[in-house]
């Protein structure tokens, strides 16, 4: 796509310091270097990507994300944008950034961390406690461009704080090439819930990874809320890398018209005593597709772990589409795992019910695609996202 | 409650399984793999120049596949440096008594005349590469029913076998199934016709009994409308040194309202490569239930699958896999819903012990139209010690209206509050940790004739003895 070095600079790279401009230059240099995806490839088997032409979508936007957080935030919080923290505070920003990410990762995750487009980094240091949510929209105003935020997030000892990704876009009509991956860093005993819900515009591409590294005792919660976008493929990993924490991962998808959703997930518990609550349910109409295939891996030393993981889908008519692939890797015996996948219709028997007390078909199917999203919208870590989430169901399901 | 049995398994398996007769063969074809050995294997045999070719189809095929990049590590095999054709006698006996001596002592220590007098319907036992001893009682005979060993039926029912074999797995299906049409030499074959129910079991032994001899039998079972037959295959070989092996290919066809059942009990010697390819069409209102257990082997690779092809079809895997020391399983199973109103379940059954490592390998597949599916798969796995390994890798494709499908797995160890009721009793902990395994895989034992259910836990317990204190 990008020939020589010098649109790339003007374009993104003004006024960031050097460091980072290496470190875009190296990660556009392993994307060059990496093949396409093949067919072959496990994690990208099933999502065609061979119409993705990222040269096609070559203007960026460079909207910042509009961000709403408490005015008389604690002493030492940092908020910032990514480039400009990249200036302001390189010591915080420079051991972390892609660290969690890797730009080898594959070609999709260079060319992000090459090109990303501002996006956020939020610093918490150790014992802070944030009680209004951090709200950041990352917009996109126009089609046929590239928007690629990139949200990083460290959160120091013992604190607690909740953040709200969305993504929104105006134009619902053209196609575009949109990322929004996040690293969340979570420290001794660091207590984050993280929301991201992503509402691009239908017709584009969407790569997201979402990442979380998890020190002793640190608990996250996070949600992921996918209703935009043609193609949309996201990872969602939790590296539980200390005793006593605790994972919690929980998405909806509502996929409709020709969308295509994949959902690749990783709860990869590396030392013992580590929890993990995995649950992706999703409803399909249309013809749309969906993949979702996660992995609990349990390593040899994580013993007295326990993992959960769940599936559900909801297909509401004959030519949509799920696959389901929950798997396990378990190389220690003292552990908890469980895990199921279902794939299937609205009830009869509950339509049957609600239509005998009277209710107009359509609406006992809303009701019924209400309930369905019903357990699982109570675990949104707090009102603001809900309220978010809920309301914007609602208007989906119609 | 106060005593507990003593089964002296230890010593009786070695003296049951673990011995190996002198090698005594008519034919040895040389080692290795080119189309002189198999136009030499398909000459021997004398068949129809169309097996000859397909054979030499097969082949090339075989050559052009890529090895699989997926399940276990295969990189070991040297294809070149295996038999791929034995014949120990020249004829097929036709009663006990005509089997010479050596051969006969092999199955006098199976137990293969004893089963058969009690409730075996037909013994169609495989020594090396070739059925030398089979039988059938004559009820059977006169009702229409075949059951002989595959190269006997290309020769005496040319047209049947022509119809059938090759139309369930293609040889161009992966690479050992190219690999068997290429040089597949004995297995069974079964013809049930129409509204016939064979009551009581079938079954064949089959023996690897040489040093890098590939074993690659071929079976082929046709239950014709509102037949049933049950079929079962058993496995024991003795211990070698080098690597074997085994890459069998099983084809069935269960036509409407008929049910087939097919029961493995999978017991090679930890050197032998089990890659096999298991597959049944089943049509209308028609039943097929694989019963599929895997006990021994090094490397086992197997999935049994069932095409539900008309509506009504059902399909049923049981699986049970074991594996010890050095061992990897990755079997399971899968069901491909091809009509409409079809319904299959998959349970799975792992134990995974001294650094064995179990995986369980599965697709549901739904394709468009066949509406009102349902499915289930429920896994559990049993790690006894820190060392062992299990995975789960489901595949599930829904791409049809109105499909149910379900799938479910649990990983967990030995319960500490199970062995210490049972120790608490006075109980050792390797007999409790035994009888907890063998009501781990007790819904498996229970579908099994009571001779293999017995010989299974038998098993089982020599296992668990091998690597316990």
């Amino acid at each position: 796509m990008v020939s020589t070095q010098t649109p790339l600079e003007d374009m993104l790279f003004r006024g960031e310091p050097d460091w980072l401009r290496d470190r875009r230059q190296s990660a556009f240099e392993t994307y060059t270097r990496l093949p396409m995806p093949s067919k072959t490839d496990e994690e990208w088997r099933r999502s065609d990507v061979s119409k993705f032409d990222p040269s096609a979508y070559f203007e960026f936007e460079h909207v910042m994300a509009h961000m709403t957080y408490a005015v008389n935030m604690p002493d030492g919080v940092i908020i910032e944008s990514l480039p400009v923290a990249a200036k302001e505070h390189r010591d915080l920003v420079e051991p972390y950034l892609f660290s969690l990410l890797r730009p080898d990762r594959d070609r999709f995750t260079a060319l992000h961390a090459a090109l990303f487009t501002g996006g956020n980094f939020v610093y918490v240091p150790d014992g802070t406690v944030i009680e209004e949510p951090i709200r950041a929209e990352n917009y996109s105003r126009q089609g046929g461009t590239a928007v690629l935020p990139h949200t990083l997030i460290v959160a120091g000892r013992n604190t607690r704080f909740n953040y709200l990704d969305e993504y929104v876009a105006e134009d619902d009509a053209e196609g575009g090439y949109r990322t929004g991956s996040t690293e969340i860093f979570l420290g001794e005993g660091a207590q984050v819930g993280y929301v991201a819900v992503q509402k691009w515009g239908r017709n584009v591409w969407h790569f997201a990874d979402q990442r979380a590294e998890l020190q002793k005792d640190s608990s996250l919660k996070l949600f992921n809320v996918t209703l935009g976008g043609k193609f949309s493929k996201t990872r969602v990993e939790a590296s539980l890398a200390g005793e006593g924490s605790n994972a919690e991962l929980k998405a909806i998808y509502f996929a409709s018209g020709e969308q295509f959703f994949d959902f690749h997930t990783l709860q990869d518990h590396s030392v013992g005593n580590t929890r993990s609550d995995l649950l992706f349910k999703g409803a399909l109409q249309d013809v749309a597709r969906t993949v979702y295939a996660g992995l609990i891996r349990i390593e040899k030393h994580a013993a007295r772990s326990d993992a959960y993981q769940a599936n559900r889908n909801l297909v509401l008519s004959d030519k949509a589409k799920a696959t389901s692939i929950p798997m396990l890797e378990i190389d220690n015996n003292d552990v908890r795992c469980t895990h199921g996948a279902t794939v299937g219709p609205v009830d009869p028997e509950h339509m049957f019910y609600l239509r005998s007390r009277g209710i107009p078909a359509a609406t006992a199917r809303r009701m019924l695609i209400q309930g369905f999203f019903g357990d699982v919208l109570e675990r949104i870590p707090f009102d603001h996202a809900r309220k978010l989430v809920e309301a914007e169901l609602e208007s989906r399901i119609g | 409650m106060a005593t507990v049995p003593k089964v002296e398994v230890g010593t009786d398996y070695k003296e049951k399984y673990g011995f190996f007769v002198p090698e005594d063969f008519i034919f040895k074809a040389k080692r290795g793999l080119n189309p002189e050995i198999v136009k030499e294997i398909s000459w021997m045999k004398k068949e129809p120049e169309w097996m000859t070719k397909m054979r030499l189809r097969s082949l090339e095929i075989f050559r052009k596949k890529p090895m699989p990049t997926w399940g276990a590590d295969l990189s070991v095999i040297d294809f070149e440096n295996i038999f791929y054709y034995l014949q120990a006698t020249d004829k097929q006996s036709k009663t006990w008594e005509d089997l010479p001596p050596d051969i006969k002592a092999t199955y006098d220590r199976l137990g293969v005349p004893e089963a058969e007098r009690k409730f075996l319907a037909g013994v169609s036992a495989q020594y090396e590469s070739e059925v030398v001893y089979h039988s059938l009682q004559e009820n059977l005979t006169k009702q229409g029913v075949i059951f002989t060993d595959t190269d006997s039926a290309l020769r005496d029912h040319p047209e049947l076998f022509k119809e059938y074999f090759g139309t369930v797995i293609p040889p161009a299906d992966n690479k050992f199934s190219a690999l068997n049409t290429a040089v597949w030499s004995g297995g069974s074959f079964i013809y049930v016709p129409k509204g016939v129910r064979v009551e009581i079991p079938l079954q064949a032994y089959f023996r690897i009994n040489a040093e890098n001899m590939g074993q690659f039998e071929r079976t082929l079972i046709i239950c014709d409308e509102g037949s049933f037959v049950h079929y079962i295959e058993g496995c024991t070989a003795p211990i070698y040194s080098t690597d074997s092996l085994h890459s069998a290919v099983v084809e069935i066809i269960v036509k409407k309202n008929a049910r087939c059942r097919y029961t493995t009990i999978q017991n090679w010697s930890t050197n032998v490569y089990n890659l096999v390819t298991k597959r049944a069409m089943a049509y209308a209102d028609a039943t097929m239930e694989w019963v599929d257990g895997n006990l021994g082997s090094q490397i086992t690779m197997k999935y049994p699958s069932v095409y539900l092809m008309e509506p009504g079809a059902k399909g049923d895997v049981l699986s049970v896999a074991f594996a010890g020391k050095g061992q990897h399983q990755d079997a399971g199973g899968k069901m491909i819903h091809v009509a409409p109103n079809t319904t299959s379940t998959i349970t799975s059954k792992s134990i995974s012990k001294a650094g064995g490592r179990t995986s369980y390998r599965g697709h549901i597949k739904i394709y468009p139209g066949a509406n009102n599916c349902k499915s289930f798969v429920k896994c559990d796995a049993l790690l006894l010690d820190d060392e062992s390994r299990s995975d789960t890798y489901p595949y599930n494709d829904v791409d049809a209206e109105n499909v149910t499908l379900g799938h479910e797995a649990t990983v967990s160890k030995v319960s500490d509050e199970q062995l210490f009721y049972l120790m608490s009793r006075g109980i050792t902990r390797n007999e409790a940790e035994t009888m907890i395994v063998n009501g781990f895989i007790e819904p498996f034992t229970k579908e099994l004739p009571l001779e293999y259910a017995v010989e299974l836990n038998r098993l089982i317990q020599l296992e668990m003895e091998g690597s316990v204190g």
